[in-house]
């Protein structure tokens, strides 16, 4: 039997306050397409940072080709053949093609035409074409990815890991890529592809591992020889995460308070973030928006709240067109955000507590230039107590909130105004239980006060507690409608993973 | 094998700055005296004389204040706009239009009474700071063109403008060829309010005061303080960044155009290309050491203005007076030194094996 | 010969042209180190300190070994030292590098004044000699200009063409630029950026103290406090108006160098404008094309290094 030629032996990372992997253990044959397969948040990308050089394990070992290494560096571990394409593309956008391939092994005088007909011919050999003398910020997310993969070649890296490498891609890409990676394992090299989406997972690969809070739950699983909902059930697991929140489901729902009609959003980087959703939030529910991140869920909320324009469509809150009105007027008209990144958008973490619990709410607090501090402090002491937030004094650092607490504070800033319509972006991840059945609480209490709740979640089983009904986004789509009471996790979890 | 990082201390000493601003005056002193010991310079005596011309009398410390006036004015207008994230390195021309503007009033209202026409030139002065900042502020808010290049060139041309019109439209009559510009009415001049200090030391104080207050208990300062923290919670709750920017740069150029328009009624009997003196660019440093806070800025500059004031006495003792220079741009890198070291640790660990 | 008023004399016109090499050759050096420097990443506002660092030691050391060309190293070696304290304070330590460089004018200034106080003695026997190129020399008016300029000239265009080579066609220079545009890229690929962007700063103070040193050595012959008047400035500014380039800031440079010996020659040529307002020109000149970059850049990457004035510490792991 051959030597494998990554094995990953009981791998321990953990973060302040988070165990990203909890002794992973992962085993690659040479000359294989190896999936790591697992729900957001398992730990697969850190898995990978510990075999690309990127971060060092606390525990555990990582072997190539039977022998141990340690990686203090990126480049360490490409100098041993490891070569990885992040989701975030390292490269120099104003580079030519053949420069950013030979970046930290190129020869010491550079002839252009020469290091262009190499980087030519590299590419050629597995089967993609490239044009050498391109500067890269021309070049299309696809043509990008493809870069990297060729610097990985041109060191001959044995190994080559793609974190997610389809979330980029048109479908035909995609398929172009599987090919380029096909030729790259008939070399006898392996590859290592990160992914969530089942279909691509089946296409490409010849074995999968998959990880789930932070550990191996199956390892080398012939993809021949397990179907796509074995896989799924695997990823999801069974529902082990009890939600302390006993919802009861709210049957009288009341007026549409929020409409979205048809609306599009073009992200940063051109593409088509949200691609023409549209749903109504009724006074009394919790409508739930599952899906992967990344599948339009941060430009879909932020479009309401006003952070990002429609290309096409309208928002509308309680019968009131608010398409084009800013974040602050939303906010007077009712509508109530709480965005994914609390601190940086939510929050302004250099900033005292008391200034952060005003943010909203300073334009009644002033008279003429001058904002009325004794006002605002009382505020905010009434909002922390009010909505149990754990502080010392309102004038300390938001810093030395816990998470938690930071969330409560944002949530309860954003109720205080009474709004009806409360838009929710993964309000509770990150939390430890006891935050997220505090969160969860409040939530479900606007729903029962008769407020319009939008919680969009990645964890699943949450949305399957609270919600009273659930939507189901996949690359910028509504991909699929559901009654929490009625469908299984299998249902929902194929439509999160694209499989229709 | 071992090799030494630098890692990031669980919890930063506390209380650092004025910390680090005196192990800096420690380094600038023991390097200045190993400079002055090797050059055959009197190190003790070089040392006394400068404290006992800068801090020893009465006498000395208005001179001192004086001098600290235009360094904590323009330490002042950096911190404002480095409140947002920017560098106004062009406090130096603002300053210098500033003055200009003020000598402009000056020449228009010189038949005026003088706190009328002190009044007068200190407004223009604030306006003239404020105009020389307008291009970079337009081109930062508008286009997005880096600050710093910018208001950096534009010191230059100040500079220039001054030597125009020394060189003609406000040559003096009265010059015997030289190149002056005619002197101020003898009404612009800042009464004495304290030994040789002006009426400008209280207004700086004022100024200062008053933005120390304004900064962080006005609407607009709170705003300004969000858009630093993070220019994505100031969109998410409405606050528009380009106008934030715009006004940021323009009031720290009226600042500085002010702290011009004091100087030249305060300290000089007409105007001139030295009327900054580098004040602008010791600004920066005064602002960087006080930690962009309005208290800091005034105690730095004391210090500082007190460290110019000494320089210029150790002439006497045959000591070139460059060693104030010397000190001042050595405390800020032992601050410097002192800063990185209070927030990490230096570290042994373990070299790669790989 | 007369046109429209304006006088033109054959030696006024020789002066024009020598003086403008003169002060192109003081620009290009200086500018061409800024230029590695912010490739690298690395804003260095200490040019003007650097050069006085260079002009003082330059000046003595010429003096001390009574050659030019030794005093024309010491110089740029102590433009390197006091570049080593920004290396240190900006990149090793972090710190602010707008702060840390104004701060290194400063501190160079003084010094250069300190160390270079009552410096004086006869230096005519320790300056540069031009050099008359054989056979080419003799061709009129080119002749007497740019072939038969300071050694100085020479090896500032020598430089140019060795900063563009190792900046364009070696893995140094790729590494190097890898730095300024994007030192995470660069990091993972394997260059070590604080490395690089130390000895870039390092190598950008030698090439200001040349060009102090040309200053002391051969454009004035003598050492003076100020006499560095500005022109550090002047050098900041031409590496923007030739964006970053070491070609296009060299013709920067004659440019620049043609309007500051135009500022004094105005009268000879009986001009009736004010040289104050024409020495504006190169500052005007600069906001301008940043501007223009600015504009240009909402649908191409600026020539400006992405990484310009970023200080980069590698994620904690």
């Amino acid at each position: 039997m051959t030597e494998p030629a990554v094995e990953l032996d009981g791998i321990w990372k953990r973060f302040p306050g988070v165990v990203a992997n909890a002794g992973a253990n992962l085993t690659v044959r040479p000359g294989t397409v190896h999936a790591v397969l697992g729900e957001n948040g398992a730990g697969k990308t850190t898995l990978m940072n510990c075999l690309a050089g990127v971060y060092l394990p606390d525990e555990g070992t990582v072997k190539l080709h039977g022998r141990e290494m340690r990686f203090s560096s990126p480049a360490d571990a490409l100098a041993a053949g490891v070569g990885m394409v992040h989701q975030e593309f390292r490269l120099v956008p104003t580079f030519t093609v053949a420069e950013n391939v030979v970046l930290g092994s190129a020869p010491r005088v550079i002839s252009r035409p020469e290091i262009n007909r190499s980087v030519a011919e590299l590419a050629e050999r597995f089967g993609f074409s490239a044009e050498p003398e391109r500067p890269v910020w021309q070049l299309s997310m696809g043509e990008r990815q493809r870069v990297e993969i060729l610097k990985a070649l041109w060191r001959d890296a044995q190994v080559l890991i793609l974190d997610e490498p389809t979330a980029v891609l048109t479908p035909q890409e995609a398929e172009d890529l599987g090919r380029v990676l096909r030729q790259m394992v008939g070399e006898g090299r392996s590859v290592l592809f990160i992914s969530h989406k089942l279909n691509e997972v089946t296409a490409f690969c010849d074995e999968a591992t998959v990880l789930r809070g932070g550990a191996t739950v199956a390892s080398s699983v012939a993809i021949a020889d397990v179907d796509s909902a074995a896989l799924a059930e695997l990823m999801v697991g069974s529902s082990t995460k009890s939600t302390e929140t006993d919802a009861q489901r709210n049957t009288e729902m009341g007026d549409v308070v929020l409409a979205v009609d048809n609306v599009s959003v073009t992200d940063s980087r051109g593409l088509t973030a949200v691609d023409g959703v549209s749903f109504e939030v009724r006074a009394g529910e919790i409508l739930g928006i599952a899906g992967v991140a990344g599948n339009g869920q941060r430009q879909l909320t932020d479009a309401i709240a006003g952070l990002e324009t429609c290309r096409t469509g309208s928002v509308a809150l309680m019968g009131d067109d608010l398409t084009s009105a800013t974040p602050r007027d939303r906010f007077r008209a009712g509508l109530a955000y709480v965005p994914e990144d609390r601190l940086g958008v939510g929050l302004a973490p250099k900033l005292p507590i008391a200034e952060n619990a005003v943010m909203r709410h300073y334009p009644k607090m002033r008279r003429g230039p001058i904002l009325l501090w004794d006002r605002a402090k009382e505020f905010s002491a009434e909002l922390v107590s009010r909505f149990e937030v754990k502080v010392g004094r309102v004038e300390d650092r938001l810093a030395s909130l816990s998470g938690g607490n930071l969330q409560r504070l944002l949530l309860g800033r954003e109720l205080s105004s009474e709004p009806s319509v409360v838009v929710a972006s993964q309000p509770t991840r990150g939390l430890d239980v006891h935050g997220v059945a505090a969160i969860q609480r409040l939530l479900v209490e606007q729903r029962d006060q008769g407020t319009g709740v939008l919680m969009v979640s990645e964890d699943l089983d949450e949305l399957l507690v609270l919600a009273d009904r659930i939507l189901v986004m996949s690359e910028g789509r509504v991909a699929g409608k559901f009654d929490p009471a009625v469908a299984s996790r299998a249902e929902i979890g194929a439509a999160m993973a694209g499989v229709s | 094998m071992k090799r030494l990082v630098l890692a990031r201390r669980e919890n930063p000493t506390r209380g650092g700055q004025p910390l680090a601003f005196l192990v800096g005056l420690v380094f600038a002193l023991v390097i200045g005296a190993l400079l002055l010991w090797s050059s055959g310079d009197p190190v003790i005596d070089t040392y006394q004389r400068m404290w006992e011309r800068s801090f020893g009398s009465r006498d000395v410390i208005s001179a001192t204040l004086n001098r600290a006036v235009p360094l904590a004015l323009a330490g002042l207008a950096v911190s404002i706009a480095a409140k947002m994230g920017l560098w106004n390195i062009g406090a130096e021309g603002q300053i210098l239009f500033g003055a200009t503007a003020a000598a402009g009033m000056a020449r228009i209202g010189d038949s005026w009474p003088g706190p009328v026409l002190i009044t007068a030139m200190l407004i223009a002065a604030a306006i003239g700071g404020a105009l020389w900042a307008l291009g970079p502020a337009l081109a930062r808010s508008e286009i997005g063109v880096s600050e710093i290049i910018t208001t950096l060139m534009l010191n230059e041309v100040a500079l220039r403008v001054i030597r125009y019109l020394q060189s003609g439209p406000w040559k003096d009559p009265d010059g015997f060829g030289n190149l002056q510009v005619t002197p101020l009415p003898d009404q612009a001049a800042l009464g004495n309010i304290w030994e040789r200090a002006h009426l400008g030391v209280l207004i700086a104080l004022a100024v200062i005061a008053f933005f120390a207050w304004f900064m962080t208990r006005s609407v607009w300062g709170y705003e300004l303080r969000i858009a630093g923290s993070s220019a994505k919670a100031a969109t998410y709750i409405g606050i528009s960044m380009r106008t934030k920017v715009l006004g940021v740069l323009l009031l720290s150029g009226a600042v500085a155009g002010f702290a011009g328009g004091i100087e030249l009624t305060g300290t000089a009997s007409r105007l001139n290309e030295n009327i900054s003196n580098g004040f602008g660019f010791a600004g920066i440093i005064v602002a960087a050491l006080a930690l962009m806070r309005p208290s800091g800025v005034l105690v730095v500059a004391v210090a500082f203005g007190g460290l110019q004031v000494g320089g210029q006495s150790i002439q006497l003792l045959g000591v070139s007076s460059a060693v104030s220079a010397i000190l001042q741009a050595l405390i800020l890198f032992g601050a410097i030194g002192a800063g990185v070291l209070s927030a990490y640790q230096i570290r042994l660990v373990d070299r790669k094996v790989a | 010969m007369i046109f429209g008023g304006i006088t033109i004399t054959e030696a006024s016109v020789i002066g024009l042209i020598v003086a403008s090499l003169q002060f192109a050759t003081l620009l290009y050096l200086a500018a061409l180190g800024e230029t590695i420097a912010e490739r690298a990443g690395v804003l260095n506002l200490g040019v003007e300190g650097m050069m006085a660092m260079g002009a003082m030691a330059g000046y003595v050391g010429g003096v001390a070994s009574g050659s030019p060309w030794i005093g024309f190293l010491v110089g740029g070696l102590a433009g390197a030292l006091l570049a080593s304290v920004h290396a240190v304070a900006a990149v090793a330590l972090g710190a602010d590098q707008v702060v840390s460089g104004l701060a290194l004018t400063i501190l160079g200034l003084g010094l250069a004044n300190f160390l270079g106080d009552s410096y004086t003695s006869d230096t005519r026997r320790s300056l540069f000699k031009d050099v008359d190129i054989p056979g080419l020399s003799d061709i009129p008016w080119v002749g007497e200009t740019i072939f038969s300029a300071s050694p100085i000239t020479y090896v500032a265009a020598a430089l140019g063409v060795l900063t563009w080579f190792v900046l364009s066609r070696t893995s140094i220079g790729l590494g190097l630029r890898a730095v300024g545009e994007s030192a995470s890229t660069a990091d993972s690929a394997g260059h070590g950026v604080a490395a690089i962007r130390m000895t870039a700063v390092v190598i950008g103070g030698a090439m200001a103290g040349f060009s102090g040193a040309f200053l002391t050595l051969d454009t004035v012959g003598a050492w003076s406090e100020g006499i560095t008047v500005g022109r550090g400035w002047i050098a900041v500014a031409l590496v923007i108006f030739g964006a970053w380039r070491p070609g296009r800031v060299g013709l920067g440079a004659l440019l620049f160098g043609f309007t500051l010996a135009l500022e004094r020659r105005l009268q000879p040529f009986g001009i009736e404008f004010s040289p104050i307002l024409l020495s504006m020109l190169p500052y005007i000149l600069t906001v301008g094309v940043l501007v223009v970059i600015s504009y240009r850049a909402r649908n191409q990457p600026s020539p400006t290094p992405a990484g310009l004035g970023i200080a980069y510490r590698r994620e904690e792991r």
